[in-house]
């Protein structure tokens, strides 16, 4: 269905970014514009998943130039999740980000900043064409890089120096793959794409570019072997944009994974989906195991996020409608309670002054609140039921015991066995143990910082009890994509 | 009704964190009146489910996964649900005496409400899911009430211990109902029931039974996993009591139980189980002989009677059924109240260390009697319950022998491990009883002076020890309301059996003289055998492993090494690593797909012209890489920007050529304006130089791997470009003459903005780093000068 809509989710961040330049000196006026665009952003967002949710592809046109020429912008039930999702979490990281930001970074443009990440997110996931991708990929990273090193300390320095470098190869490859793409296909919109590659003479050279695009989403996604950039990186940045990089940015290429090889790579299914299943299995289990030796409150969340990722890249790799819905489901999930941990982390460091777990202990006596919800957001990623883990593992489990893919079975409980390790560790050195002195900050009450992290629980929990809702849609999702007769026909030939 | 009584302890448990602050410390008796109520309700469906007419609750919850909410209570829940509410209700009861003001209660009732109700949500599902839901959480619950002393060292390490393997367990069983609903297409018990044939003719089937009796012997602390059992003794008396002897350790016996319509009654299935009851009914007792610590000794009673009761279900005839469930039911009450005893005792005398006690019925005489009936029904003396399961133990344990299983002369091995553990049980009860409460004067080293406890623990102890009695003189009532009831939801057929205290000279009676005759003769040197049991090995155990695994770090360590392998913090590694598997992947496909297809006839020439440039280039690069000083490596490195737009030139793309030497210009310009921060001296000339020659090769790979990609998709164009689409309405559509104008204003519009965009972002980006930055950087340079 051709509509306006769809292009909203990037114009409205883009839209604020102006006008919060504008107003760069006025810091109030500042966080006024910048709370009312979040919340009309994740409004709008469930406007549109409302829309999507009845199976229809939302579409449009730039400058109404009909693909394969131009630009087409396509919302699917995938997309509608993924933007959904990511209004959330510019809804609750604004909440967070305004009650602990620093003045320095604020005037700085953190709040700009902060929009055209999201410009960057909600294109990358909206955009149908695979060259537009690789821009919205640019604003993406580059807002990153601008956050990441924002504050300019040292270590956020270093970090954000081999952050830039190793994904500014991987944007070189990224545009060797374009290049290749187009030589064989000549035309750069996906479902254009996926009519020629699946047809080309020979699919072993689709295969080949297949790789190479493989290579660059899996350095977005922090697959095993391209996951060096992460850990550090998210371990410097003050805890609100930890959150947000921790949330999103693995998310988008692990979405962008899941389109092409739902969407365009699909002639040699048995080859690549095979590497994509291992490497997910590898991803999970490196990033689980170096997890487990980690005595750091941040370090632990962020080789977290790796692992998580492996289980959505091997979800894709069993590739059947319910191995990606459970991966889809997973990756949602992962959003919200990576997200929501990275928050609780950061309130612990305003509290004790640290990320260190051996400098902390007996929190849960004095700050209740947060230990509970760091408690249920933990379990929560670790898989127990009722919360959201739970189903998208088990949804996992089920394809896995469909397909007849033990090792998937085997792989997702033993890593999730391993997470509930690592993250009792946590529980059991930050929030149980003897209490250790904090330093003492008068007038600092740590409730007022909690709404951003409960409510990111609370989502963990509905999700969990509401999973049936939750279900429909990553379904739905799965089911669009298993098919994609359906998106090629709506983007290629609505317009006719 | 059903749900309610289910849910009603979370719902309180939720209402108790609210009302926790107004209450304060008198939130025990709040929280008593739940446990009674549900255990009313359920008293009043005993008729009901005598008469078959189970109370049902179905509500669909995740239906495209197959997760319902459904609810069930036949005699096995319906007996497991009246231990639950019942002992819970006692339990709660005594803790408000027993748990001082001061504590955390709040956090004590939760918790409990919240295992209370996970566990009745674990024997009344009728949905494998929810089982599994439901058995999570009663870990979790407790995992939290083991650590409800949480700065203690010891809380801490049988938490996580306790969590750490039954977890594992529950994972294990997950995997294997995951498999069970594959094969049978519904969660549904009823309905998972009805394809037993299916599953046990699986070739699933084998693997199936070893992750569901995992799960089981994890949470029924069954060798070798039971030793997250003692270790979860930190908790208080209560929780110790109520969670691990009385109910959730039995939720794996539950497990066994449910599970043997659907899986039992093979070969693989009976062996497994009674083996390990009986290698754990032997190890737990004599374990429990080694300890000093009266909990302790209660302990690795537990695990050993737990043993004897999945020995009985894993033996699996009617009669052994019917004996596991009497035998369940009266371990509940007699480990039950001891435990409670134990608390009364640890609290008036200040010490549990059975090495110290003396004498104590001089000053605690109704402790006691009631301590006399908990042991005595334990070792399975009349006239208590204890000897009634027993001999019914006995007789099942003999039947092995000519049952259609037989291990040969090794089926032998079932009666003489039932008797070698009775001893064994016989002996450490005597011990409790009668070195503790009698055998001389009181000592006067007891950190406290014994007393008689206050009646709030004095009762509800009362109350469960003297059910011993009762069941054992009604125990015929017990069996056609209760017990029949529920060994026929485990066998299929309602046991036709009538428990007298006397059936006449047999061999079970012959086994019990023989397991008082010997326990005498041995309580009589008792001294001597805890001495030589001293010396003997606690091995093998899996403590080892466990303490060298988790809480010695092995690990942590290994976890340590995989991540010091590659993750070391050298972007020159990382970038080895990615550019790496780029070429494995790149080559890998090419060379196994044999895709190595290039055609030169395509492609430009090359002439005297290009050759030049490329020469420049070359020379250029290794200029860089080879120059020692920053500036040398400037000016080679503009060379080969300026160069590069030459072959702009030579393609015909004057805008590109542009556009190539503004960037080259503005980066040269603002490197030397930035000179004076950076150290003159490039870090390339202090690398070894085989350090650098491996960055070479891999340089050079990467480049060839790339220009190989590029020729290959070069010459294998299978598509027209839509580039043709705009030469040929760039004029028509868009009205403009140059092409690339019109596809950057207007074909592709999008990304220029989405490019105009980043350089915003950029520019933005240095402003901040700067402003930012002179905090911290500039002043460190200044020092520097």
């Amino acid at each position: 269905m051709n509509t306006n809509l769809v292009i909203g989710p990037v114009m409205i961040p883009l839209a604020t970014a102006i006008i919060l330049i504008i107003f760069h000196r006025r810091m109030l006026a500042q966080k006024i514009i910048s709370i009312i665009s979040v919340s009309f952003a994740l409004l709008y967002a469930c406007y549109l998943l409302y829309r999507a949710s009845d199976g229809t592809i939302l579409l449009f046109y730039a400058s109404n130039w009909v693909p394969p020429f131009g630009i087409a912008m396509v919302i699917d039930m995938l997309s509608a999740l993924m933007v959904t999702a990511s209004g959330i979490l510019g809804f609750v990281c604004m909440i967070y980000s305004l009650s602990t930001m620093d003045e320095g970074r604020l005037r700085n443009f953190y709040l700009p900043l902060y929009q055209m990440f999201f410009v960057g997110i909600n294109g990358s996931l909206i955009t149908g064409d695979i060259f537009n991708l690789f821009v919205f990929f640019e604003i993406m990273l580059m807002s990153s890089y601008v956050l990441l090193v924002l504050g300019s300390e040292r270590g956020q320095l270093r970090e954000g120096f081999k952050y830039l470098i190793i994904n500014i190869v991987s944007s070189s490859f990224f545009l060797v793959a374009l290049g290749v793409v187009y030589s064989l296909a000549g035309t750069m919109n996906m479902a254009d794409l996926a009519v020629k590659l699946p047809q080309a003479p020979n699919q072993g050279l689709v295969t080949m570019s297949a790789m190479l695009f493989l290579l660059v989403f899996g350095v977005k996604a922090a697959i095993f072997p391209l996951y060096f950039w992460l850990p550090n990186s998210y371990h410097q940045p003050p805890p609100a944009i930890s959150a947000i990089f921790g949330g999103l940015l693995t998310k988008v290429g692990v979405y962008v994974l899941i389109r092409i090889f739902t969407l365009i790579f699909i002639g040699d299914v048995e080859f690549t989906h095979s590497i994509l299943f291992v490497l997910g299995v590898l991803t999970m289990f490196f990033g689980v195991i170096i997890t487990i030796s980690q005595t750091d409150f941040r370090m632990i969340l962020s080789y977290h996020i790796i692992s998580q990722v492996g289980y959505m890249v091997m979800g894709l790799g069993m590739f059947s409608v319910l191995a990606v819905a459970g991966a889809i489901f997973h990756m949602l999930h992962n959003i919200i309670v990576k997200t929501g941990l990275f928050l609780a982390s950061g309130i612990t460091q305003e509290v004790t002054g640290t990320t260190d777990l051996h400098k902390m202990g007996g929190l849960l006596h004095r700050y209740p609140w947060l230990g509970w919800t760091f408690f249920v957001t933990a379990m929560a990623l670790a898989g127990v039921p009722p919360l959201s883990g739970f189903f998208s593992k088990f949804m996992l489990i089920q394809a896995g015991a469909e397909l007849g893919n033990y090792y998937s079975i085997a792989a997702v409980l033993g890593v999730g066995f391993l997470t509930l390790f690592s993250m009792i560790k946590i529980f059991l050195y930050a929030f149980w143990g003897e209490e250790k002195p904090v330093p003492e900050r008068p007038d600092f009450d740590y409730k007022k910082i909690m709404p951003a992290c409960l409510l990111l629980c609370g989502i963990a929990v509905c999700m969990g009890l509401g999973a049936s809702y939750v279900c429909d849609f990553v379904l739905l999702a799965a089911e669009q994509l298993m098919n994609p007769q359906l998106y090629i026909d709506t983007v290629l030939f609505a317009a006719i | 009704m059903l749900l309610f009584a289910v849910l009603a302890p979370f719902v309180f448990a939720l209402l108790l964190i609210v009302l926790a602050k107004p209450i304060g410390n008198k939130i025990g008796y709040f929280a008593l009146p739940i446990p009674v109520m549900v255990f009313v309700y359920f008293l009043l469906q005993i008729p009901s489910a005598a008469r078959e007419h189970y109370p049902i609750y179905f509500a669909s919850w995740v239906p495209q996964m197959g997760i319902n909410l459904s609810l069930s209570l036949d005699g096995l829940s319906l007996l497991f649900a009246l231990l639950i509410s019942g002992i819970g209700s006692l339990v709660f009861w005594y803790s408000i005496t027993y748990l001082d003001a001061k504590e955390r209660l709040a956090n004590f009732y939760i918790f409990m409400l919240i295992f209370m109700g996970s566990m009745l949500g674990v024997v009344t599902a009728n949905n494998l899911l929810i089982i599994y839901l439901f058995w999570e959480l009663t870990s979790l619950s407790s995992f939290l009430l083991i650590g409800f002393w949480y700065d203690k060292e010891r809380s801490r390490y049988g938490a996580q211990k306790a969590l750490l393997i039954t977890v594992l367990g529950g994972f294990a069983t997950l995997a294997a109902f995951g498999l069970i609903g594959q094969i049978a297409g519904s969660y549904e018990l009823s309905d998972v029931i009805a394809k037993a044939a299916l599953i046990k003719n699986s070739p699933l089937y084998p693997g199936i039974v070893i992750l569901v009796l995992l799960g089981a012997f994890t949470k029924s602390a069954q060798y070798p996993f039971h030793i997250w059992l003692p270790d979860a003794m930190e908790a208080p008396t209560p929780v110790s009591c109520y969670l691990h002897s009385a109910t959730m350790v039995k939720a794996g016996i539950y497990l066994v139980a449910r599970m043997t319509p659907i899986l039992g009654s093979t070969m693989l299935w009976v062996l497994l189980i009674s083996i390990v009851g009986s290698v754990t009914l032997f190890w737990g007792g004599y374990m429990a002989l080694k300890q000093k610590d009266l909990k302790a000794v209660l302990a690795y009673s537990t695990v050993s009677q737990l043993g004897l009761v999945i020995a009985l279900f894993g033996y699996g005839s009617e009669a052994a059924v019917f004996a596991a469930v009497f035998h369940l039911l009266n371990h509940s009450v007699f480990k039950g109240s001891l435990f409670l005893v134990t608390g009364m005792v640890d609290h008036a005398t200040g010490t549990r260390d059975i090495t110290k006690l003396r004498g104590l019925s001089k000053a605690m005489p109704i402790t006691a009697t009631l301590a006399l009936f908990g042991t005595f029904a334990m070792a399975g003396l009349p006239p208590f319950n204890g000897f009634l399961s027993k001999e019914l133990f006995f007789a099942s344990s003999l039947e092995t022998i000519n049952s259609s299983f037989a291990l040969g002369i090794w089926s032998w091995a079932f009666p003489v491990l039932a008797v070698i553990g009775s001893i064994f049980t016989f002996i450490y009860c005597m011990m409790i009883f009668f070195r503790v409460f009698r055998g001389g004067p009181i000592p006067d080293d007891l950190p406290h002076h014994p007393h008689e406890p206050a009646k709030g623990m004095l009762i509800p102890t009362a109350l469960l020890a003297s059910m011993t009695l009762v069941i054992a003189f009604f125990p015929n009532l017990f069996a056609k309301w209760l017990l029949a009831p529920a060994a026929k939801a485990v066998s299929g057929s309602l046991p036709q059996i009538h428990i007298s205290f006397w059936h006449g000279l047999n061999m079970p009676l012959l086994m019990s003289a023989i397991v008082i005759g010997i326990g005498c003769l041995l309580y009589w040197r008792l001294d001597k055998i805890r001495i030589f049991l001293a010396a003997m090995p606690g091995r093998p155990s899996a403590n080892h492993f466990y303490d060298w695994l988790i809480p010695g770090g092995a690990l942590v360590r290994f976890g340590g090494r995989v991540g010091k392998t590659h993750m070391n913090g050298s972007l020159r590694d990382y970038l080895v690593y990615i550019l790496c598997f780029f070429m494995l992947l790149f080559w890998g496909t090419v060379i196994y797909k044999d895709i190595f297809i290039v055609r030169f006839d395509n492609l430009a020439p090359i002439g005297a012209f290009e050759i030049t440039w490329f020469v420049l280039v070359v020379t250029a690069i290794f200029t860089l890489v080879s120059s020692k000083k920053r500036v040398a490596g400037l000016f080679a490195l503009s060379a080969i920007g300026y160069s590069v737009s030459f072959f702009f030139v030579l393609f015909r793309a004057p805008d590109l050529t542009l556009t190539q030497l503004l960037v080259e210009t503005v980066s040269l310009v603002l490197f030397f304006l930035s000179f004076k921060y950076l150290p003159k001296d490039l870090i390339s000339s202090q690398l070894s130089k085989k350090y650098k020659l491996f960055n070479a090769l891999i340089s050079i790979a990467v480049g060839f791997s790339v220009t190989c990609a590029c020729l290959i998709a070069h010459s294998n164009k299978f598509y027209e470009p839509i580039s043709d689409y705009y030469v040929a309405s760039s004029k028509i559509l868009a009205g403009g003459n140059n092409i690339v104008n019109v596809i950057l204003v207007d074909f592709r519009g999008l990304d220029t903005l989405g490019e105009i965009s980043v350089i915003v972002i950029a520019a933005i980006g240095v402003s901040a780093l700067i402003s930012l930055g002179k905090k911290h950087l500039f002043k460190e340079d200044n020092k520097d000068e």
